[in-house]
């Protein structure tokens, strides 16, 4: 493709053409495209990001997508938690970027080192990558810091809370546990990723160690005054779980991997044989160096109907790094914002009107092997605002929904990928 | 049991050579009230899920009178029901036509021949109101039930059974009366066969 012009090469550009693009094209001062009028990049390949470059592509194929992400594969947060329990493995959670490929979106697997809002440019390890509009969709980064000793001990201490080999080696800790033992799990200040979540997962450990480990005991050390999500409906599970025990308002600030112990705020010492922490959680580091971070120093607050930042201009945030809707820290939240954001962007770039697009949720947790409850809410659209209708839970558990469970990740993780 | 995979091919949406712009699934009107649905019903309501029903291609009139009944309870679901209420909001008529408008995307389903087999043989009973091949009626109200997936149609036909799905409505009572001489088996063949269809 090295003779073809950028301006024919763009022309051109309508299919899965585009991958060799900007290798092509190094300028100097460490520009390594040119500005062309009709670039985006999206920042990070998750449940977010990866969402908003296909749909980008799909409703303007002369648009130039550029997805940094330095993982070459993609891996579902949503569903790890059975892998914990051993009812899933990994690489049943786990898939590739081809079918973002075959959209004609540019990938370059490197991490985005800053973003320059000023220059409209990103930083990459060999240069800078101009862009017309930026969708940031950095996910969470842990505050190791609110909790001593963890930043020294993070590749014992496990958080398995960004599904990987931490999730995997999570696993491995727990099914190597002698019977008998003591899991300590932590459960984050809000607001953090996937607010039913950790109580997911206490249900998935409480039901390994009570089929697996019966003399085991599971202990979930909550910093929050009472569970987050689906309240009644966790506590209404636990009932099947004698071997699991609930603290609330108590927050862990200390972990000694030497001694096995964590110590929370009110100084009361717990032993453990296998600990689980989920750290506080704020925005991912390069939006927050980048000053796009509210006055909480933590999350983006963004435009409802565009998702640009209110700190910046032609940069839009999405997924769990925002604040400031009536949504959770969802996948589905994230694959709806990814699908506005990239609707928004391309009136923006073609000059046309933003239209209206309200999100929605769905979210399941696995209470065992085969049980789901479920959340959903409702939004519209008020006078500029993203506004909840409803949120509904399910009455109780169900395989039934179950199968919307797996239904649901079926058709979702294609939305995001194929 | 004889299993083979069929690649079906229908309803293939040919963008023109000639350059004239084809409303795709993004572009389509209706598309920012109802793009959200993909999450669960697949881009442009092509669910590749089991549970799930494909919404691609369904009858406007259908489509609305579903979210009437999910928003009314008549269909009762935790998940539909606040997803009805929205879609009233934003306009049912927008929603129901972007679907009603795309088309259906060629899917690989596996087809158990024999299940098939006998639940074409039992679908005589259902052909007097949903038609020989079950493409519906829209004139009597009865919908179509091609190509929709077999555990999707055999969970609504657990609903009717039970009397869950639309209680105590007259028009659906022979129905009921008909799934309730069936068992899951039966119930299983038929839902096979109309997931074999239209497709």
């Amino acid at each position: 493709m090295g003779h073809v012009t950028r301006r024919q090469f763009l022309r051109s550009a309508g299919g899965a053409v585009a991958v060799a693009g900007l290798s092509g094209c190094r300028t100097g001062a460490g520009e390594i495209a040119p500005p062309s009028g009709r670039r985006v990049i999206v920042i990070g390949g998750g449940w977010g990001g990866a969402t908003a470059a296909k749909y980008l592509r799909m409703a303007d194929p002369a648009i130039e997508v550029v997805l940094l992400e330095p993982s070459t594969r993609f891996v579902s947060c949503p569903f790890s938690n059975l892998v914990l329990s051993g009812v899933r493995k990994l690489p049943s959670l786990t898939f590739g970027y081809d079918g973002l490929r075959t959209h004609g979106v540019i990938l370059r697997h490197e991490l985005a080192q800053a973003l320059d809002a000023d220059q409209r440019r990103v930083r990459v390890a060999d240069g800078y990558l101009a862009y017309d509009r930026v969708i940031v969709s950095p996910g969470v980064d842990f505050q190791w810091e609110q909790i001593e000793g963890l930043a020294a001990a993070k590749d014992t201490v496990l958080h398995a809370w960004k599904a990987g080999p931490q999730t995997v080696a999570l696993a491995r800790q727990l099914q190597e546990m002698a019977d008998g033992g003591v899991v300590v799990m932590t459960v984050p200040p809000v607001a953090y990723r996937c607010p039913p979540g950790p109580y997911e997962r206490a249900c998935q450990i409480a039901w390994f160690l009570k089929t697996r480990k019966p003399k085991s005991t599971l202990l979930v050390l909550d910093a929050n005054p009472s569970i987050v999500s689906k309240a009644a409906l966790f506590r209404a599970a636990w009932q099947s779980y004698p071997n699991l025990e609930y603290r609330q308002s108590n927050k862990v600030v200390k972990v000694d991997p030497a001694k096995r112990e964590v110590t929370t705020e009110f100084g009361d010492v717990v032993r453990y044989d296998v600990v689980n922490i989920i750290p506080p959680q704020r925005a991912s580091g390069i939006v927050v160096e980048a000053d796009l971070v509210g006055a909480d120093k933590r999350w983006c607050e963004v435009d409802h109907l565009t998702y640009e930042s209110l700190k910046a201009k032609n940069v839009h945030v999405i997924g769990d790094a925002t604040i400031g809707l009536p949504v959770p820290k969802s996948g589905t939240i994230a694959n709806a914002q990814g699908k506005i954001a990239a609707a928004a962007v391309v009136s923006l770039l073609n000059g046309r009107a933003v239209a209206p697009m309200a999100p929605l949720n769905t979210c399941y947790s696995w209470i065992s092997d085969r049980e789901v409850i479920a959340v959903v809410n409702a939004y519209r659209i008020d006078h500029g605002k993203v506004v909840q209708i409803e949120q509904k839970l399910t009455p109780g558990p169900s395989t039934v929904y179950a199968d919307h469970a797996v239904a649901w990740a079926t058709n979702i993780w294609n939305d995001i990928l194929a | 049991m004889i299993r083979s995979i069929v690649a079906a091919a229908v309803g293939l949406a040919l963008a023109s050579a000639a350059g004239v712009a084809v409303a795709g699934p993004v572009d389509a009107p209706g598309y920012a009230k109802a793009f959200a649905c993909s999450a669960c019903h697949g881009l442009g309501g092509n669910s590749t899920a089991a549970a799930t029903p494909v919404l691609a291609g369904m009858s406007a009139w259908y489509f609305k009178k579903a979210i009437e009944d999910y928003a009314s309870g008549r269909r009762v679901s935790a998940e539909m029901e606040p997803f009805a209420k929205m879609v009233k909001q934003q306009g049912v008529d927008d929603v129901a036509n972007y679907f009603a408008a795309q088309p259906r995307a060629p899917r690989e389903v596996k087809v158990d021949r024999a299940a098939v087999a006998n639940g074409r043989k039992m679908s005589i009973v259902c052909a007097g109101c949903h038609g020989d091949e079950g493409g519906g009626d829209a004139a009597r109200g009865v919908p179509s039930l091609q190509g929709q997936p077999a555990a999707y149609l055999k969970n609504q036909m657990l609903l009717f059974k039970a009397d869950r799905r639309s209680p105590g409505e007259p028009q659906l009572a022979s129905l009921k009366a008909i799934m309730k001489t069936m068992d899951d088996a039966m119930l299983a063949d038929l839902a096979a066969y109309y997931a074999s269809l239209g497709r």
